[in-house]
């Protein structure tokens, strides 16, 4: 019967044109040791694919990893991480400082001045002939030059939103600016003017009224005072960064690069039209300027110390780029110029830049390929091709790894300690930029009390928590600062598990054990519930065994996991919550401005917790405003003292990583005589074992090493 | 016959308004931001995050956006929100990716249930028939990462050979037919791994139309008067069994779309599904709900089709 014959034969030919596509595939064994190309590329994997390959324009980390080889930025951070020249090969930070006559203040020793007189009497006590304290000496002595800018008169339209009403009002403002004193100093200073005060009158810079210089030209009604001080603030800070850079660098197509991709770049950031999500960061830039093809100057509307390391983003081509290049782009690809920007362009998918690697081929969701760039000023990087895969499941990243597809694997908690013994690979380990902790909601009893949170901390064995949820992956922390940076304190030790003692304190505080064994004051228990996010799998262990601990000392714990936007959303955002378990990802800059200060309390900010902290808050501005490293360091070091002994957070640990590598992956060095060296792969002092990647190289065997 | 069809054409452009609807609603309702704007970033100040939502129309009503997005999507200028990129470019180029596995996966069910069913029916109760039962039920409770984890690993440790992604990677310098086989060897264990509970489910069913149509009085009659056993089975039985078939094959075209999230990720293969939970945990809002649409728009067409296949193969049923 054909119907019957039919039913087997199709699914059996099915069957066999399947599997035998077998036998034309290549073994692992034919792609790895085989193929004398492999050990030229370099595969790594991803779980997630990039979204848009364009340094100012993405947010995720796996664009950040491409971009990081397909663009330079003008300066980038060395094993110590501190800056290095890239694009640039030197900068030097200065600073204008800018201040207006008072002229109804009476100088000390002097009365009302005019301003040559100002600036003779400041030159003279700069000479040392006025007696003055030491600090203000050594400050008055960073000034390098003094001169006035003569009083002008010019208009400012204002827009002014009128109460009640949506539509914005503007206002015209006719200002007579008095003379205002420049001076030029050799660095930044932010105690300047705390000093001249000290030459000029205690009051002089407070005293100086605005509002006598500006008026209202239409007779509308105005709060006059806000913008005056808007227009003439009494004293102005500009630091000014000046960056020379390095010549004869080309993109990858042949172009050179020049500072006008400089200022082009930062152009194309603040555009609003771009949706930049770095705007932030380059809103206290006053302007760029292009001094010569070699030269950028960029100066700041005011003290802001994170501003050099925004400089470390990649540099676009302004040929491609530019306003003339998107319209062609539109036109040929028949859209409306008009709405066309760089978000549209096709750039984002294939990028230039003048980084070690050319960017090759994107295929979604599958891989991005780079090649070495031949004429990168560095040298080219000795592997000839960078691979990186999507490969959105572990085990699957683990399987291409052990088969030898895949050069390098992000090891998880429980493999480490078989991993890291195998002799067939080298690791690395590191502790992440972030941390994880359990907040205080400190508008709320009993949470505004130190010591109740202190308690809390101190009945939570952290310790433990590392051991069996982190598989010991994991240490322990103290404050606000990523922990291998110089920010971070070491001095201040780790709140000691110590329930008993929890318990003493408490009750010194009022909260009695009742029959039932739970902590009570005033007939009322001590009862609240901890919060976090539903999905991530290790704050909830520690969230259970949290409750557990703080059970075991009779406090009534509930706990709710809340699914992530809402709880973001209800909770986080309307500080609605008692206590929560959270982590924060960080940068190595030290501003600590949006998360403790204490203007950031409010609702949709992310003090969340409501830390304010006098001290603390003229710590936070201060370190934001210091271009001093060292100085910086012992703000710093303060500065988490201080958060450590007010425990707005129970600090519980950061995470370490760690990463799996090929053997035969070693560095090749070449010295100037042609001779070559290998050595061992070393993680610089902040754990980074990549810093030296462009030296990689794959050998076809694992080579023995001298000891050193 | 055309007034089944007008009507029906008429109904179905009502419920996929009504479905526009329903899920721009419950997108839209649902709690969470699309991810370009970052709540917890301290970068990102009011101001940034007013302007995205400005720019995504977020700030509008929700019927102002609503006639934004369709009106967008009938033009075919709807863009994703993560890179820019053409939504209907982006779903066609996963549509061609997980067409293949679509395919050779409802190959492979519907050959395969086939015998096995047909099989399993005639020799009612016996080792056979009790083994395919026990073996489906085994194939329907295993879960589906977990079955193709043991796959993996066991292809991968004992033969050596690559099995995720939709190529070997870095096949590069290979002639035509190495491609292709190379592709299809990629291809079988994810759609054998989709195929799993799709064998184990219609072979059941078949099984079942079988021995309806087979306790039939025509069955009957026709052993009586004694025609071979064959012919019995697979003219007199299998053809009447085929009848609910038919209907079925247009319920497979929304699967057109579908993919699984799970395989798609294990694999490493850059499909519909994948793309589509992406965009979920991203809130990107125009490829979510192009894809809801176009799903809709296969869901309605597959029922019509259906409809239109039962009306051809059954004679019996006239509108």
């Amino acid at each position: 019967m054909t119907i019957r014959k039919l039913l087997i034969f199709v699914p059996l030919a099915l069957t066999l044109i399947l599997l035998q596509s077998y036998l034309w595939v290549p073994t692992y064994e034919e792609q790895t040791r085989g193929n004398p190309n492999r050990l030229k590329e370099f595969i790594t994997a991803s779980i997630g694919d990039a979204a848009i390959l364009n340094p100012i324009l993405s947010a995720d980390s796996a664009s950040s990893t491409i971009e990081s080889m397909v663009f330079e930025g003008l300066i980038d951070r060395d094993e110590n991480l501190r800056f290095r020249g890239r694009l640039a090969t030197s900068w030097e930070i200065s600073e204008q400082a800018f201040f207006y006559i008072n002229e109804e203040a009476s100088i000390p020793g002097l009365g009302k001045a005019t301003p040559g007189q100002v600036v003779a009497y400041l030159k003279k006590a700069r000479d040392g002939k006025l007696t003055v304290d030491s600090e203000t000496l050594a400050s008055l002595q960073n000034i390098k030059a003094i001169s006035i800018i003569g009083p002008r008169e010019f208009e400012v339209t204002e827009r002014q939103k009128k109460a009640g009403t949506l539509k914005a009002q503007e206002i015209k403002l006719h200002v007579f600016a008095p003379a205002r004193i420049k001076l030029t100093l050799k660095h930044v200073d932010q105690d300047l003017f705390k000093y001249l005060a000290r030459v000029l009158g205690e009051n002089y810079f407070a005293s100086f009224n605005p509002e006598r210089y500006v008026r209202e030209e239409s007779g509308k009604e105005t709060d006059l005072r806000t913008y005056a001080r808007k227009i003439l603030p009494p004293v102005e800070h500009n630091p000014v960064i000046v960056f020379h850079l390095r010549p004869n660098v080309i993109f990858h197509d042949g172009q050179p690069f020049d500072a006008g991709d400089v200022k082009f770049t930062y152009e194309s950031i603040i555009d609003p039209r771009n949706l930049s999500p770095r705007i932030s960061d380059y809103e206290p830039v006053k302007r760029v300027e292009v001094i010569d093809p070699l030269t950028v100057r960029i100066v700041y509307k005011r003290l802001y110390s994170p501003a050099l390391a925004t400089w470390s983003i990649g540099i676009l081509p302004r040929h491609l780029l530019n306003r003339e290049a998107l319209r062609k782009e539109a036109i040929r690809r028949g859209m409306d110029p008009a709405k066309f920007t760089m978000r549209q362009s096709n750039f984002n998918r294939h990028p230039i830049g003048c980084g070690p690697f050319v960017f090759r081929e994107w295929k979604s969701d599958q891989y991005i390929v780079l090649d070495h760039f031949r004429n990168y000023w560095e040298g080219p990087p000795n592997y000839e091709r960078y691979v990186y895969r999507i490969i959105p499941d572990l085990l699957t990243q683990e399987m291409e790894f052990y088969a030898g597809t895949v050069d390098t694997y992000n090891v998880q908690p429980h493999q480490v300690q078989r991993l890291q013994s195998d002799p067939r690979y080298q690791s690395f380990s590191g502790l992440s930029f972030g941390y994880t902790y359990i907040g205080y909601n400190m508008r709320r009893a009993p949470f505004n009390d130190r010591r109740v949170r202190l308690a809390l901390s101190m009945a939570i064995d952290v310790d433990k928590i590392i051991k069996y949820v982190l598989h010991g992956q994991g240490e322990r922390i103290t404050g606000p600062f990523v922990k291998q940076t110089d920010y971070y304190n070491h001095d201040i030790k780790p709140v000691p598990y110590n329930p008993g003692a929890a318990l003493k304190l408490l009750e010194t505080l009022g909260w009695k054990r009742n029959a039932e064994g739970w902590l009570e004051k005033n007939g009322k228990r001590f009862q609240f519930t901890l919060i976090t996010n539903s999905g991530n799998e290790l704050r909830k262990a520690v969230m259970a065994i949290v409750q557990n601990e703080w059970r075991q000392i009779g406090i009534d714990v509930r706990t709710d996991l809340v699914e992530w936007s809402v709880f973001i959303k209800e909770r986080v955002d309307k500080a609605d919550f008692d206590a929560l378990i959270l982590g924060w990802s960080m940068g190595i800059e030290p501003d600590l401005y949006q998360i403790w200060h204490s203007s950031q309390t409010h609702p949709y900010q992310l003090n969340f917790v409501g830390f304010k902290n006098a001290e603390a808050d003229h710590l936070i501005v201060k370190i934001r405003q210091e271009y001093s490293h060292n100085r910086q360091v012992e703000y710093c070091h303060r500065l988490h003292k201080i958060i450590a002994f007010e425990q707005p957070y129970t600090f519980l640990y950061v995470n370490k990583w760690t990463a799996v590598l090929d053997k035969r992956i070693v560095i090749k060095e070449v010295d100037a005589k042609g001779h070559v060296t290998y050595k061992k792969i070393k993680p610089t002092k902040t754990g980074d074992y990549t810093f030296y990647f462009n030296k990689w190289v794959k050998l076809p065997r694992v080579p023995t090493f001298s000891l050193e | 016959m055309l007034s089944f069809i007008g009507r029906s054409v008429i109904q179905k452009l009502v419920t996929l308004f009504l479905v526009s609807i329903v899920s721009f609603l419950i997108i839209h309702i649902a709690p969470g931001e699309p991810s370009q704007v970052n709540p917890l970033n301290p970068k990102f100040t009011p101001e940034i995050v007013e302007r995205f939502r400005k720019a995504f129309h977020l700030d509008k009503p929700l019927h102002v956006q609503y006639f934004y997005f369709y009106k967008d999507l009938l033009t075919g200028k709807t863009t994703s929100w993560k890179d820019n990129q053409s939504v209907l470019k982006k779903i066609w180029e996963r549509f061609l990716n997980s067409l293949p596995l679509f395919i050779v996966g409802t190959l492979i069910t519907w050959t395969i249930s086939f015998p096995i069913g047909i099989r399993a029916a005639i020799a009612r109760g016996g080792i056979y028939d009790r083994s395919t039962t026990f073996l489906a039920y085994l194939l329907i409770s295993i879960p589906g990462f977990f079955f193709a984890y043991i796959l993996i690993i066991f292809v991968v440790t004992r033969f050596h050979v690559p099995v995720i992604g939709m190529e070997t990677f870095g096949l590069r310098e290979a002639t035509t037919i190495h491609m292709i086989m190379d592709r299809i060897w990629h291809l079988l264990l994810p759609s054998v791994l989709g195929a799993t509970g799709g064998v184990a489910i219609l072979s059941r069913y078949v099984r079942s139309q079988m021995l309806e149509v087979e306790s039939q009085d025509y069955v009957r009659t026709a052993k009586a008067k004694g025609l071979p056993p064959e012919q019995v089975h697979y003219k007199h039985a299998l053809r009447n069994a085929l009848l609910p078939f038919v209907t079925m094959f247009g319920l497979i075209l929304p699967g057109l779309i579908g993919g699984s999230v799970i395989i798609e990720s294990i694999f490493s293969w850059p499909g519909m599904g994948r793309m589509a939970y992406e965009a979920i945990l991203a809130r990107d809002y125009p490829v979510i709900l192009t894809v809801n649409f176009i799903s809709a728009v296969l869901v309605l067409a597959g029922t019509f089709l259906s409809d239109l296949l039962y009306l051809m193969v059954d004679p019996r049923i006239r509108l």
